[in-house]
């Protein structure tokens, strides 16, 4: 015990005097998974909306497929990514492996995957009256889709705060995708993972705090979003 | 659909067809005219497809098959739809609002019209007006009491000055007076020659209403079973009726 209160006496030291090291290693799982949450969960929540409202054929067995790879694991995920992206790769010649652009794209698909199944979910039980609301009252197919996500604006960005927490905190596609290089592409789940075989716990700790505030902060705003989507 | 005589229809479509994934066959209409200034009040049992219909007329619900007149020729009612977009109008049972404030909601359908914003603004505060509502403008729409949510859902269409109306049950859960205030709204939509179509179950706040009236029976619009007529005629029922001159009874069996 005297070890880990030590150690965790140490971490807030590391925080609060700002470490160089352990600052960077925060601003790039921030800019890697911010990045990709902001290219990931747009594209995702049109898809959701049209799989929730446009009839086509195979739309069933592709939402349920989608549903299944919800929870795929992020090694597959930084695997599929890795063999993409690796020299003799489909796409080696962009030579991205190893980069923080890769560590986004695996990021992407992670939360792509986790957004369509659930952005559907609030799309799919929500009042049809919005969509034909706005359809008789003029509105051209993607202003009314815009309209029912603007209706649905807190149930949507709970489902992308919730999938930013679980690509922030991923450690499979970063660690594989990304090569956890210091100062470049170590983010925090690498760096823990790192830290921890070392036996520098202090770091280690420091980061873990770093997301269990993370985690809180965002489990209050989920809980706010809820609060609010339920009471209209 | 503009520049008809007047006693020319600005809505006609012919050979409506419906079929339900079940097979079951909902709507089989040969030909059904809505005219301005005019109401049809459609009744018939739950279930029986009358919101189907209405959602069909609007271009909400796609029919099987279903023929309109445009300008003397017959176009499939998938070509024809898009004529439609805010001319033709559909009002839910339950008035669906926007989650943000009433003038933003009466605002909606004005956008992407070509109008200036003066020009909005000022269609938007004479909506307001005419429906009484422009003590409420800053409000927002779901803070509304469901008299309220229905004239501002009247109100958001009556600002795009639509040729057809289409309302369904405009009277359910409504109190006495907000019946009395949607009732006398829809009349001043009437007089200024919008043509409707109304679904009620309730005969009584469609009195003074309702021109015509037809029930959809097993698919087809046939002369309803218990209509609302002049007591004085008894055998009128398509006149225009005014409020207090009307009695209930059933066409089949008397009063």
């Amino acid at each position: 015990m005297d070890g880990l209160g030590e150690a965790t006496l140490r971490a807030l030291y590391l925080l609060i005097e700002g470490d160089g090291a352990l600052w960077n290693i925060i601003g790039v799982s921030f800019s890697v998974s911010g990045g990709a949450i902001l290219i990931s969960a747009p594209v995702a929540m049109v898809l959701a909306f049209l799989l929730a409202y446009v009839s086509f054929p195979g739309r069933r067995p592709l939402i349920s497929t989608l549903q299944s790879l919800q929870s795929i694991p992020t090694v597959v995920v930084g695997l599929l990514v890795y063999m993409l992206l690796s020299r003799r790769g489909l796409f080696g010649d962009l030579h991205l492996l190893f980069t923080q652009t890769a560590m986004v794209i695996g990021q992407i698909v992670i939360a792509f995957l986790f957004v369509v199944p659930m952005a559907h979910g609030v799309l799919a039980a929500a009042d049809r009256r919005a969509w034909e609301t706005a359809r008789t009252l003029g509105a051209a197919p993607w202003r009314a889709m815009l309209t029912v996500m603007t209706e649905l604006r807190f149930g949507l960005l709970a489902v992308a705060i919730a999938a930013f927490a679980r690509i922030i905190t991923e450690v499979g596609t970063s660690i594989m995708v990304g090569g956890n290089i210091e100062s470049f592409t170590r983010n925090i789940p690498t760096a823990i993972a790192l830290e921890t075989n070392k036996g520098e716990f202090a770091q280690g700790i420091a980061l873990g705090l770093v997301l269990l505030v993370l985690a809180l902060l965002l489990n209050v705003l989920l809980g706010q979003l809820q609060g609010k989507g339920e009471m209209r | 659909m503009n520049g008809m005589d007047v006693d020319q229809p600005i809505l006609r479509l012919r050979d409506i067809r419906k079929t339900l994934p079940s097979g079951r066959r909902l709507l089989e209409i040969d030909e059904l005219s809505i005219h301005a200034g005019r109401c049809l009040l459609l009744t018939g049992a739950n279930g029986i497809g009358k919101t189907t219909l209405l959602k069909i007329l609007s271009g909400l619900e796609p029919p099987d098959h279903a023929l309109v007149d445009c300008d003397g020729t017959h176009l499939l009612w998938s070509v024809a739809r898009r004529r439609f977009r805010r001319e033709v109008i559909y009002l839910h049972q339950e008035a669906y609002l926007f989650d943000r404030s009433v003038t933003d909601n009466v605002t909606y359908g004005l956008r992407g019209l070509g109008l200036s914003r003066a020009q909005v603004a000022e269609r938007v505060q004479r909506s307001l007006e005419w429906a009484g509502l422009s003590h409420l403008a800053a409000r927002n729409a779901r803070e509304l009491s469901g008299g309220e949510q229905q004239r501002v859902a009247l109100t958001r269409a009556l600002v795009l000055t639509p040729q057809v109306l289409l309302l369904d049950e405009p009277f359910s859960g409504l109190d006495e007076e907000s019946r009395s205030r949607t009732g006398f709204l829809i009349q001043r939509l009437k007089s200024e020659r919008v043509g409707m179509v109304v679904t009620s179950h309730e005969l009584l706040p469609m009195s003074g209403i309702a021109d015509e009236h037809l029930e959809l029976h097993a698919g087809r619009l046939v002369p309803p079973t218990r209509s609302v007529q002049r007591a004085s005629t008894g055998h009128r029922p398509r006149e225009v009726m005014a409020p207090g001159e009307v009695a209930y009874f059933d066409t089949k069996g008397g009063r």
